[in-house]
């Protein structure tokens, strides 16, 4: 039987991965990949949730969690395809022509 | 089951309605595909309808789907106010240049809209947090196309992949936030949390975490700093008609799922029906209105003082519109409906002014082919009125008597002295000054610099006048005559189940 | 005292919004139509002013009571009905005179009518500049009859707008950086008062007249009965930290206006930017709101606070007069020194109201009056030698006795009353204030009679300057003054003259208010002391 610790501690170490990951990698899908990470480290914590409180919402949720994902994923990706046509980069750091 | 779910669908007319109208739109689009033209009037017609239905559903206040969302008078004012400016949106999009040059992708544009206005309609009645997310991120998933709506333009794009990154990187925030809550408390209906919060004492440190993680979340909906760094670019980036939309009715959404959530799950109920004047007590002494207080300050200041080194109009009203939103957070720190009351007088408000300057901006661009405060030089003698509109438009954002925006900074410092808060208040005071100058150096190009380049006069045509009118004259009246809006403010901070 | 069902009060503040719009519609091209038509409404409206002047029942105080107020008008504007959490809201449309608002009045029918004769050959824009004259018109004098605090508020801002565009277009070089600046200060003054006002709002009760519920009001004359202060409320008692506090803001918001030191660095710039005819109205009519918000809302609703700080307002009278006048003696721009001499001057009404005593706040009264013929007077004399001679350096002048003799007679009383002549009305009003202040603050009063020698020094010194001596060959050939130049000086050389010689005609019209005024203001502050805490 594993704690319901080990779960939340897992799940905190995997979302601050992906958070950094969205804040500090220039790759435009590397961040769509963190954001990805942070989600489903959200999913990890409603299953174990549910788990403990014996309670079928979270798992209910996580569903939702998933698709919210994957659509956010399709527009992601389209907008990256959009704008490397544009600019032919997924570089954040090039991307600038916005600012203060 | 089969009965309450017709029930249901009978108070839910207006989504519906929104629903269908998207179906319709994206279904004529394949068909007529020679009429472009046809599809903005369903979609708008369909817009037009849902408002007419969310008005009959004044006054009347029960949950539906067995309490996912609720229809109150607080749900109501906000459906009216997205779908009004949703209305006022499709208008101004019959003269923006930059919705007319890509005709053939106007399916897209107006049937987006109808689904981001049908995600607000859902977030303004949403109290599970399942629904709000879901809310969200249908308005968020249809703004990020429309944000990058002008995919030639490498700024649109642009405003568009910064958009997203940031709008998921606050889900993603939020959702963890949920996450925990639902840890903490084993429910995601705000009355469940509610009550739970009452019952049993929780890890204050977690809750906390919890807390700033889901403000995360609505902070970003409503542009509050720190999580606002995507709005200036997404203001600037986007076509106008969709700034003018995000700046108000996405805000508006936002604050109604954030006052909704905040005042439901924290608030005393038993302490609010004890007392008839509305004192609300804190459950767990959880403080979150100092955290708010922070945020409201930093918001504002913050707007403010970028707004003042902007070139660019519409960079220069995103920061005033984050500004904006520091002065409305003040009326949630209140914690009272006095408070709320203020909120909403100040939203009708800004609907007026906010779009009436956007849409200033929209026409001048369409004509002179810029946005950036130089090419306004002189615009006060090429087009005297657009020029006087402005002018009324600025003073109001900047809380000058006799317009609206005095009324909205009225009521909201009237309520903070009300609380005692009055060192928020005098903040608020300073910053509105500090706005003046912002707002002023506009005015200053327009009347007090000669033009540059041509002096030909700049005319509009008379439909393009009648819709100024329509955001001029409120925006006037309603600084002397404010009854209505402050009668229909009062009776609609009443929220399902509380009280 | 109506008129077509409208009352007097109504008429005198809105009949330049009448003359705004028929400006509007007239075309640009016709100067002629615009120039006469804002002459007639200006004209219309000093008549008004003169028929208040002369149907003014002197004995009647007013101050606090609606009884004591005459031409009263008051209509019930927005009325929003009470829910449990947020009492009745009303507002009223409420306008009267009493005798500190009269003096007032008058000054402004007589300033913006002089104002338009000042402008009558303005070069840019002639329509637009018309239509912001009458707007400003109408705000300076809805300020001084309005009794509800909301529309004070109201008629407050309504004139930073055009003030800001009449300074801004029509401006001398640096009229950007003036006109903003101006801007500014007073707004930060006024968000300082609008908090100040929100207070007072919620503090103060009245019994509906009906139902007998509870209402919140804007009442001015309601806000000055301590009865009505709610216990338990932000302002309720005597002599607390909140009270002193909001009467602090409320003296920021006025004190910029003033402007009382250190709040007057932007009246240099916007008086010596600003054409001559806004100068006009701004040193005549603006400078005297914030002296009369004093009086009208600071004394009487804050009794106590006034009294615990009259010291600090004749320390700051003392500031004003002497400093003003030394900053005007070292100026050698013409139009600045007539801007630091009103600094100076205006130190004079201060010195007068912080005397707490009838001959002082008498002489402060007569003294806003008078302060307004005479600084009306001084600019315009400064916009008709720059009109010729396109500089206002006084070093570049001398002389001109010889070639402008009817120019030189009118300045010689604009100076003479300047620096409190006797036989001219500068002379009673400074004479009633300092009297007055000797009794209350010895030794400050004392000290601020230098200011008198300085004033006569610096005055003295330019009336040579430009006047006397070696003519300079330069301006050998300028025309003396003209018949429309004249038309706007001779009356208030005349007004001034007259009250020198009989002042009571202007004193009786405020002496049952001023008395009044003291009384209450003596006896909110005892009464309230004697109160338990």
């Amino acid at each position: 039987m594993v704690e319901i610790q080990s779960y939340l501690i897992l799940s905190a170490i995997t979302f601050i991965i992906g958070v950094v990951g969205v804040l500090a990698r220039r790759n435009a899908i590397i961040v769509f990949m963190s954001i990805e990470l942070m989600l489903n480290s959200v999913n990890l914590t409603l299953v174990a949730f549910s788990a403990y409180l014996g309670d079928t919402t979270g798992q209910m949720l996580v569903f939702f969690v998933m698709t919210v994902a994957a659509a956010e994923a399709a527009v992601g990706l389209a907008i990256v395809i959009a704008l490397f046509r544009n600019k032919q980069t997924v570089n954040i750091d090039d991307i600038n022509i916005l600012k203060w | 089951m089969v009965e309450q779910t017709l029930h249901s669908l009978s108070q839910f007319l207006p989504e519906t309605t929104l629903t269908i109208t998207f179906c319709i739109s994206i279904l004529a689009g394949l068909i007529l595909r020679n009429k472009p033209k046809v599809i903005p009037v369903i979609s708008f017609a369909g817009i037009l309808l849902a408002t007419v239905f969310a008005v009959r559903q004044m006054g009347s206040s029960q949950a539906v789907f067995s309490g996912m969302i609720v229809v109150d008078p607080f749900a109501v004012f906000f459906k009216l106010l997205v779908g009004s400016t949703a209305v006022i949106i499709f208008l101004f999009s019959i003269y923006s240049q930059e919705v007319q040059s890509t005709l053939k992708r106007l399916v897209e544009y107006s049937s987006l809209l109808v689904a981001m206005t049908l995600g607000m309609f859902l977030m303004a009645g949403a109290v599970n947090l399942l629904m709000m997310v879901l809310a969200i991120e249908l308005t968020s998933l249809s703004s990020y196309i429309l944000a990058g709506y002008t995919k030639e333009a490498p700024d649109s794009s642009e405003a568009s992949l910064k958009y997203i990154i940031y709008g998921a990187l606050s889900t993603g925030l939020m959702l963890y936030g949920i996450s925990i809550l639902f840890g903490l408390t084993g429910a995601t209906d705000v009355y469940a949390i509610n009550r739970s919060l009452a019952a049993t004492s929780v890890n204050s440190v977690a809750l906390l975490i919890a807390v700033l993680l889901i403000i995360a979340g609505f902070g970003y909906k409503i542009s509050a700093v720190p999580f606002h760094f995507w709005t200036p670019d997404v203001y600037e980036g986007a076509p106008i008609t969709i700034t003018a939309f995000l700046s108000v009715a996405s805000k508006a959404a936002g604050f109604a799922m954030l006052i909704r959530f905040f005042k439901i799950s924290f608030i005393d109920f038993n302490l609010l029906a004890a007392h008839a004047g509305g004192v609300w007590g804190l459950l767990q002494g959880f403080e979150w209105n100092k955290i708010l207080a922070i945020l409201s300050v930093l918001t504002m200041t913050l707007g403010n003082l970028v707004a003042v080194w902007q070139n660019n109009l519409k960079r220069l009203l995103a920061y005033s519109s984050i500004a904006h939103a520091g002065y409305m957070l003040m009326g949630v720190v209140v914690l009272n409906d006095k408070g709320l009351a203020a909120v909403l007088v100040y939203f009708m408000v800004y609907l007026f002014m906010n779009l009436g300057a956007f849409y200033v901006v929209m026409l001048v661009a369409n004509k002179v082919g810029s946005e950036d405060i130089d090419s306004y030089k002189g615009l006060g003698y090429r087009s005297p009125f657009i020029s006087v509109a402005m002018v009324v438009f600025f003073i109001s954002l900047a809380g000058l008597p006799p317009t609206a925006g005095f009324i909205g900074k009225l009521f909201l410092f009237a309520a903070l002295l009300d609380a005692r808060w009055v060192w928020l208040a005098v903040v608020g005071a300073l910053n509105s000054v500090v706005s003046l100058y912002y707002y002023v150096r506009v005015v200053r190009n327009m009347f007090l610099r000669d033009p540059e380049g041509s002096t030909e006069p700049i005319r509009f045509s008379f439909p393009q006048m009648a819709i100024l009118l329509l955001l001029l004259v409120p925006t006037l009246l309603f600084g002397l005559f404010y009854s209505p809006i402050v009668e229909l403010a009062n009776a609609s901070v009443l929220m399902f189940g509380v009280r | 005292m109506n008129f077509l069902g409208i009352g007097t009060l109504s008429w005198i503040t809105f009949l330049p919004i009448l003359g705004m719009i028929a400006v509007l519609l007239l075309p640009k091209e016709n100067r002629n139509a615009i120039r006469w038509t804002a002459l007639a409404i200006t004209f219309l409206q000093l008549v008004a002013a003169a028929f208040i002047f002369f149907n003014f029942n002197r004995g009647l105080a007013g101050i606090n009571t609606v009884e004591g107020m005459q031409f009263v008008e008051k209509v019930s504007w927005i009325n929003i009905k009470g829910v449990p959490w947020f009492g009745k809201i009303y507002v009223e449309y409420f306008l009267g005179v009493d005798g500190l608002s009269v003096p007032m009045v008058l000054l402004t029918a007589l300033i913006s009518f002089v104002a338009v004769i000042a402008s009558w050959n303005i070069e840019k824009a002639f329509k637009g500049y018309m239509v912001m004259l009458l707007l400003l018109d109408t705000g300076m004098m809805g300020v001084f009859v309005s009794l509800d605090f909301f529309l004070f508020y109201v008629f407050w801002e309504v004139m930073l707008l055009p003030m800001y565009f009449l300074i801004g277009i029509w401006g001398g070089p640096r009229r950007e950086y003036a006109a903003i600046k101006f801007f500014l200060y007073t707004l930060l003054g006024s968000v300082l008062m609008l908090l100040a006002i929100i207070a007072l709002y919620f503090s103060v009760t009245i019994p509906d007249p009906t139902t007998g519920e509870k209402i919140y009001t804007f009442n001015m004359l309601a806000m000055m009965n301590p009865a009505n202060f709610e216990p338990g409320s932000l302002l309720a008692g005597t002599s607390t930290y909140w009270r002193y506090l909001a009467y602090i803001a409320l003296f920021i918001g006025f004190a910029i206006k003033v402007p009382v030191f250190p709040f007057h660095t932007w009246l240099p710039d916007a008086h010596v930017e600003a054409p001559t005819a806004i100068s006009v109205i701004l040193a005549g009519v603006l400078l005297k709101m914030g002296t009369y918000g004093l009086l009208r809302i600071g004394y009487p609703m804050f009794p106590d606070a006034a009294n615990h700080y009259s010291w600090a307002l004749a320390v700051l009278a003392f500031i004003n007069i002497v400093y003003g006048a030394l900053c005007a003696m070292a100026q050698k721009d013409f139009k600045k020194l007539i801007a630091y001499s009103s600094v100076s001057h205006m130190g004079v009404v201060l010195l007068g109201m912080s005397a707490m005593n009838t001959q002082g706040m008498l002489g402060a009264v007569f003294q806003m009056f008078n302060h307004g013929t005479i600084t009306a007077m001084l600019f315009l004399i400064v916009g008709v030698i720059y009109d010729r001679a396109h500089t206002r350096d006084l070093d570049a002048f001398g002389g001109l006795a010889i070639t402008m003799p009817k120019y030189t007679g009118i300045m010689t009383v604009a100076f003479f009353a300047a620096l409190g002549l006797p036989g001219l009305s500068g002379f009673i009003s400074e004479a009633f204030s300092f009297l007055g202040a000797f009794q209350t603050h010895r030794y400050i009063t004392i000290a601020s009679t230098l200011g008198i020698v300085l004033t006569a020094a610096y005055m003295l010194w330019t009336l040579q300057r430009v006047f006397l001596g070696q003519p300079n060959e330069k301006w050998a050939g300028l025309p003396d003054i003209n018949g429309r130049e004249l038309a706007a000086l001779v009356p208030l050389a005349i007004i001034t003259l007259w009250l020198g010689v009989y002042p009571s005609t202007m004193l009786d019209i405020m002496t049952t208010s001023v008395n009044h005024l003291v009384e209450f203001v003596k006896q909110g502050g005892a009464a309230v002391a004697m109160l338990p805490k």
